[in-house]
């Protein structure tokens, strides 16, 4: 198809809920990747963003995401194979902590999920993805400006 | 974490005061949208999201390309860096893994610090998932640009961190792959240590009879390329060796060696006698079980080193070899060692073992008559089991029926899975025209003896190879094929017919007939599988594909590349492979080793923790969590004479793991490269409202 | 500015994938590199394909990346629109008589603008690239991703006009350029001088060139590049869309008749992959596949085989006897079906597609005294262990040179040729090679 023939994005700002994916270079990131070059398909709602280990976030940095207008979050981490000693442990113990905060707010702690997923974790990935999918379409979007 | 003592506490340092930020320099970026061929511009309306681009703060220019990884798309970049003075640099292309580095060199050569390029996914993570929906994957697109802007903006300049590289690389195993890789990286001036886990050297090909498409015996080729490595000063051999701790990364890895003792004497003399002397039967794994060896064993005569070794798993030291031990030839009380080298890179040459099928798979293991193709070459072999001599039952084989893809090209619900859960769904590449090899062979030596040759495809791809095709034809083998719906069977014959076994084949050359050979001899020609390197894999932390082969990086653009740099693939370890495929691809792993170390010197990414010394309270927590050793430590730092701590990194030893940061309660800390702010910010980009677009031209 | 001599430690012979990557991997170990080509732009057939298997990347994501790394790399020299004249032995190694042929374009001064080409009266087919279904002017550029970027005029064809000359803002037609003679002195020649495609006209059952609807391969890959002619799959005779489209296997391979006896190698799995990108392409198409075998052994490639049987192509065992046409020049393919009783059928296509295979792209013969086989591909007199070494010390070939191979084969083989010749150089000095360009 030539370029010009696509149509245009028009529906900007739609309603669709957001979906956040933290994607380590040496798991989820990768296994986007290897969806991409296997052409299976998942909702386009979903945005991938490459870490190097997702040991870096804090609690607050989750918080804040929601906060500003993501939907569901989905840390995508390599969990046992990860090349970072320490870290896959780190990231969960976070995770455990930023439950703790989403609590105190009452959202739903489905909405931020972590999940092992390597580089060739095709179906896996898919899973996820739908599965948090599932979820927001079920409860829906989170109210905006989050109340406190 | 070794806790912090008073006495390693370095002496205080003066803080001078922080320098000044440098003025930052307004950032001026460039934006590209590759269309990648129509692989992202068949999806995603690409001249659209440039549009979108165009009139967001600090964003100079705009464009979309048909191919930006070409001459003519880096040159876009490169004049408008010159031109427009565009200092930070997105693109929308690709995967990351692909041409990260393509785009980082092409600012590079612009005179721009490279880490100021920042690579947004649009094909894999984009195009090729949602080309349903390409509203939504321009819209998407549009999002991940801005977040790729908003990091942009923040973008700093980095330096590698650049470390002494061992010019000595290691080599694990000791087959074709691994000699080849070994003599390679020496050849061009590299020290070179190779380990094989076995006492000896030759791996699979030392099995073989005589290899396509030379015509020569494996034990010549072996012999040529024994004899190059053994006059090659610059390799150091550790046979019956296995690694078993590593640490360190390209350029320095510390490689911890166990070594089993070979428990006899090279020049012990009373070889064949202690032989006789040990009780211990087992199978012999290098006749593939056909016969039996003892617990003092050489696998077969001229293997290399030479000399027996004793089998310490199966040794049940009733010392009767003793007898002939003079002056502690025999030492059954030999212990492992161990040791230590330094490498700056390794080629992991862990080659190949022969599909093992089920117990009953088309008779194998229930019927004596049913052998695999790795056995018929043993006993092809003159210094097989039976001298070379095809016989059963004392006398030769008059018919054999050889069936291809055993373990190959297996389809789910027909085949049984493996442990993993998965089949074998490769093809492996060798066995078709091994199989006619040893069809020739077998017509050569017994001209009379009928050979039925049951396929699905003949794949005699290779240079030579359908020469063995065209000679195995003439020769009279015939060709029946099966679909693998009709996976042929095979059964005995009724108690004394002619033949003892019979195999069924729905032969699809005769219009789908069903066809009962009568044979001697079944010969399964089965697939290849990856030795098992689970504790390399966890060790080196490299990634075995869904086929159970190691994986390189990317067929093309890294063929023999781990995915951690400084690590290759030699051989079988990667996939199927004949001894020529093997040889090539370890002598590309050697290239790649010696392009690493050759100069001494490798990069390395600068994605460190760096402290923010401002924001620091020197409370400790860093030092607490950091998993590495000797990576962040607390300094005492004086100014205006009171003292004080503060963190400070070490950034070889740091390899950006990112504990520390959601530690630092002050957020003193960053990975570079990485920053939270990043991050945050990329968030909030994804998040806005998006204004809406008109007027973009169609 | 070329200097009229050059000293190196490697003269390579081609310029495709399989050289500019022997290229890359000696220049990244601190060798010289001199790059041979004969054609204006570095790239080889590879530039020329679609997407690539098994991973159906766009093949120019692959390509043109190595063709700019090549080009800008400090240790390699580039030398397009060459060719060697003569090998002479000498004590170091080899020197070289290499012609540059006239681009009638100062090449150290053309930018690549492209203003000569908006200028130039004249039109030609290009057959080079395109097979003809498209056009270039007198001066060109040769194609879009080119490497170099630098014009060259089909001086046959040229008026003289001079319009050119006034639009060039660089100041760089030469109008009397006259071949060049280069020496290259280089201590080892690395042959990667590549393949042709069998010819698509040589079998009088498949029409011998004559049918307007039966294509072959590479003028397909071409119709599938975003950067080919139609952008879209058009039947040549009436531009139509296809709707069914089949491929002959073996059309040119393990065909004695032909004298290519053996097999292709790459011929199933680019029918496979063309396949494939028709299917996307126009997904209301039928495409069948007639075969003997399907040779899909590398590594992802039977995967991707079943890939294709699970996307509906038709995979049909049969032996393709004859191809005529009807009165609207429907290709009618006259098939025995080995899975159906052998039965011979008459299957009438919109568009048939013959699977040629390869041949060696040139005889090392005769300038190189480098043996060949009797398929005419570089003889490797101990191919198993040392695949890349010639009969001639100091000479060593790679890639599709050897035999036919496909691309990820031919870059393996061009990372083994570089550990061979950088082995080979350090066993001849004693010490790692010496930069020595003038």
């Amino acid at each position: 198809m030539a370029e010009g023939e696509l149509p245009m994005a028009t529906s900007t700002n739609n309603n669709r809920p957001k979906i956040l994916i933290l994607g380590t270079l040496s798991g989820g990131y990768r296994g986007a990747d290897s969806v991409g070059q296997e052409h299976l398909e998942y909702p386009p709602n979903t945005y991938i963003l490459p870490v190097m280990s997702a040991a870096i976030f804090p609690e607050t940095f989750y918080m804040r995401a929601f906060e500003r207008g993501f939907d569901g979050i989905i840390v995508m981490f390599s969990g046992t194979d990860c090349p970072y000693k320490g870290a896959p442990e780190r990231t969960a113990e976070i995770i455990n902590k930023t439950y703790e905060l989403m609590k105190e707010r009452k959202l739903d702690l489905n909405r931020l999920r972590l999940a092992a997923i390597c580089t060739v974790c095709v179906r896996p990935f898919i899973e996820e993805v739908h599965k948090m999918e599932q979820l927001l379409d079920e409860i829906g979007k989170l109210p905006h400006p989050l109340p406190p | 974490m070794p806790e912090q003592s008073d006495k390693s506490n370095p002496p205080e340092k003066e803080l001078g005061l922080a320098p000044d930020p440098s003025p930052e320099e307004e950032p001026r970026i460039g934006v590209y949208v590759c269309n990648c061929g129509g692989n992202i511009g068949d999806v995603v309306n690409c001249k659209q999201v440039a549009e979108a681009l165009r009139n967001i703060p600090n964003v100079v220019t705009s464009h979309s390309n048909m191919f930006m990884c070409s001459d003519p798309g880096q040159k876009l970049i490169t004049d408008d860096i010159k031109e427009k003075g565009i200092n930070r640099v997105v693109i929308g292309a690709c995967s990351i893994f692909l041409h990260e580095q393509t785009f980082r060199q092409a600012v590079e050569r612009a005179g721009l610090n490279p880490y100021l390029y920042y690579h947004v996914g649009l094909r894999e993570q984009d195009s090729w998932v949602h080309y349903n929906h390409p509203e939504d994957a321009t819209e998407k697109a549009i999002r991940l640009m801005l977040a790729g802007v908003a990091k942009a903006r923040k973008m700093e300049p980095l330096e590698p961190v650049r470390l002494q590289a061992e010019k000595h690389a290691l080599v694990i195993g000791g087959g074709v792959a691994g000699l080849r890789t070994a003599l390679d990286i020496a050849r061009s001036g590299l020290k070179v240590t190779l380990v094989e886990k076995s006492h000896f050297l030759g791996g699979r090909v030392a099995q073989w009879e005589r290899v396509f498409p030379t015509g020569e015996t494996a034990r010549t080729l072996l012999q040529r390329l024994l004899e190059q490595v053994q006059a090659e000063p610059d390799i150091t051999i550790h046979t019956g060796a296995k690694v078993v701790k590593t640490k360190g990364y390209v350029g320095n890895f510390q490689i911890h060696i166990r070594q089993q003792p070979r428990g006899i004497k090279a020049d012990f003399d009373a070889v064949d006698q202690a032989i006789a002397a040990c009780p211990v039967e087992i199978p012999d794994e290098f006749n593939y079980g056909l016969k039996t060896r003892k617990a003092i064993y050489q696998p077969y005569s001229g293997c290399y080193p030479a000399g027996p070794v004793v089998d310490w798993e199966h040794c049940t030291h009733c010392e009767k070899c003793l007898e002939f031990s003079h002056n502690h030839d025999i030492n059954l009380d030999d212990t492992p060692i161990e040791f230590d080298i330094n490498v700056g890179a390794v080629a992991v040459a862990t080659g190949f073992r022969p599909y093992e099928p089920f117990p009953g798979e088309m008779g194998y293991g229930k019927f004596p008559e049913v052998i695999t193709l790795p056995q018929l070459e043993r006993l092809l072999a003159a210094d097989g089991p039976t001298g070379g001599k095809l016989e059963w039952n004392g006398r030769s084989v008059r018919s054999l029926a050889m069936i291809h893809c055993v373990g190959s090209r297996q389809v789910d619900d027909v085949h049984q899975p493996q442990p993993d859960g998965q089949v074998n769904n490769y093809c492996s590449r060798v066995c078709c025209t091994a199989t006619l090899n040893a069809a020739n062979i077998i017509h050569e030596r017994l001209p009379e003896t009928r050979i039925y040759d049951v396929y699905t495809d003949i794949r005699t791809y290779g240079r030579g190879h359908e020469d063995y095709y065209t000679l195995a034809s003439k020769n009279g083998v015939t060709f029946l094929r099966y679909f693998v719906e009709d996976i042929p069977e095979v059964y005995p014959a009724e108690k004394g017919s002619y033949y003892s076994m019979l195999v069924k084949v729905k032969d699809q050359l005769t219009w789908g007939e069903e066809i009962e050979l009568p044979v001697d001899l079944v010969v399964l020609a089965v697939g290849m599988m990856p030795n098992p390197v689970d504790d390399l894999i966890g060790l080196f932390n490299i990634t075995p594909g869904n086929d159970r082969f190691l994986l390189e990086v990317h067929p093309k653009l890294s063929p023999v590349e781990t995915s951690v740099v400084g690590i290759v693939l030699a051989g079988t370890a990667q996939g199927p492979m004949n001894i020529q495929e093997s040889c090539t691809a370890a002598a590309a792993a050697a290239s790649k080793v010696v392009v690493l170390l050759g100069r001494g010197q490798v990069e390395m990414e600068p994605y460190v923790a760096q402290i923010d010394i401002e924001r620091c309270q020197g409370n400790g927590d860093c030092v607490r969590v950091c998993p590495q050793e000797d990576a962040i430590k607390l300094e005492t730092f004086s100014k205006n004479g009171t003292s004080f701590q503060r963190a400070v990194v070490t950034p070889a030893n740091c390899n950006g793991c990112g504990v520390c940061v959601s530690t630092c309660s002050h957020r003193a800390i960053d990975v570079l490269g990485w920053r939270l702010d990043d991050y945050e910010a990329m968030v909030d980009a994804i998040t806005a409202e998006i204004p809406v677009l008109e007027g973009v031209p169609a | 500015m070329k200097s009229d001599k050059i000293h190196v430690d490697t003269l390579v012979v081609g310029g495709g994938i399989a050289g500019m990557q022997a290229s890359l991997d000696l220049a990244n170990q601190g060798h010289q590199v001199a790059l041979v080509e004969h054609s204006p732009s570095i790239g080889g057939m590879m530039i020329g394909l679609s997407k690539v298997f098994p991973t159906l990347d766009c093949c120019s994501c692959i390509t043109t990346p190595k063709m700019a790394a090549t080009a800008h790399h400090e240790n390699i020299q580039l030398l397009t629109y060459c060719e060697v004249q003569s090998v002479t032995r000498n004590d170091d190694g080899f020197s070289v008589q290499v012609i540059q042929k006239p681009r009638y374009v100062i090449e150290d001064n053309c930018t690549g603008c492209r203003s000569c080409e908006l200028v130039c009266p004249l039109d030609l087919p290009d057959v080079e690239n395109e097979f003809g279904r498209t056009a270039h002017r007198v001066i060109y550029v040769p194609f879009t991703t080119a490497v170099p970027q630098k014009a060259i005029i089909d001086i046959d064809s040229c008026i003289f006009c001079g319009k050119c000359i006034k639009a060039c803002p660089a100041d760089c037609i030469d109008f009397t350029q006259t071949p060049q003679t280069l020496r290259v002195e280089a201590r080892t020649i690395i042959l990667a001088t590549g393949f042709k495609v069998t010819p698509y006209d040589a079998k009088k059952e498949y029409g011998a060139g004559n049918l307007r609807n039966v294509i072959d391969a590479m003028m397909m890959e071409r119709l599938l590049a975003p950067t080919g002619p139609y952008g879209r799959v058009l039947r040549p005779s009436d531009g139509k869309l296809p709707d069914s489209i089949a491929y002959v296997q073996c059309a040119g391979s393990r065909d004695e008749t032909l004298g290519v006896p053996y097999c292709s190698r790459v011929c199933c799995m680019y029918a496979i992959k063309q396949a494939m990108l028709i299917s996307g392409a126009l997904p209301m198409a039928d495409v069948t596949i007639y075969y003997m075998d399907i040779r899909t052994f590398g590594k992802g490639y039977e995967q991707f085989y079943q890939n294709a049987k699970a996307m509906g192509i038709e995979f049909v065992k049969g032996k393709v006897g004859r191809i005529v046409e009807d009165e609207d020049q429907n290709p009618i393919v006259r098939v025995e079906l080995i899975d159906d009783n052998s039965r011979v059928a008459e299957n009438k296509h919109d568009l048939v597609v013959l699977s040629v295979g390869m041949l060696p792209g040139y005889d090392t013969q005769p300038i190189y005294d480098v043996a060949t086989a009797k398929d005419g591909f570089v003889q490797i007199p101990d191919s198993n262990v040392a695949p890349t070494v010639t009969t001639q010390e100091g000479i060593f070939a790679t890639g599709t040179a050897t035999g036919p191979m496909d691309i990820v084969d031919s870059i393996i083989t061009a990372g083994a040729v570089a550990a061979e010749a950088s082995a080979y150089m350090h066993l001849h000095s004693g010490s790692p090679a010496a930069p020595a360009a003038d």
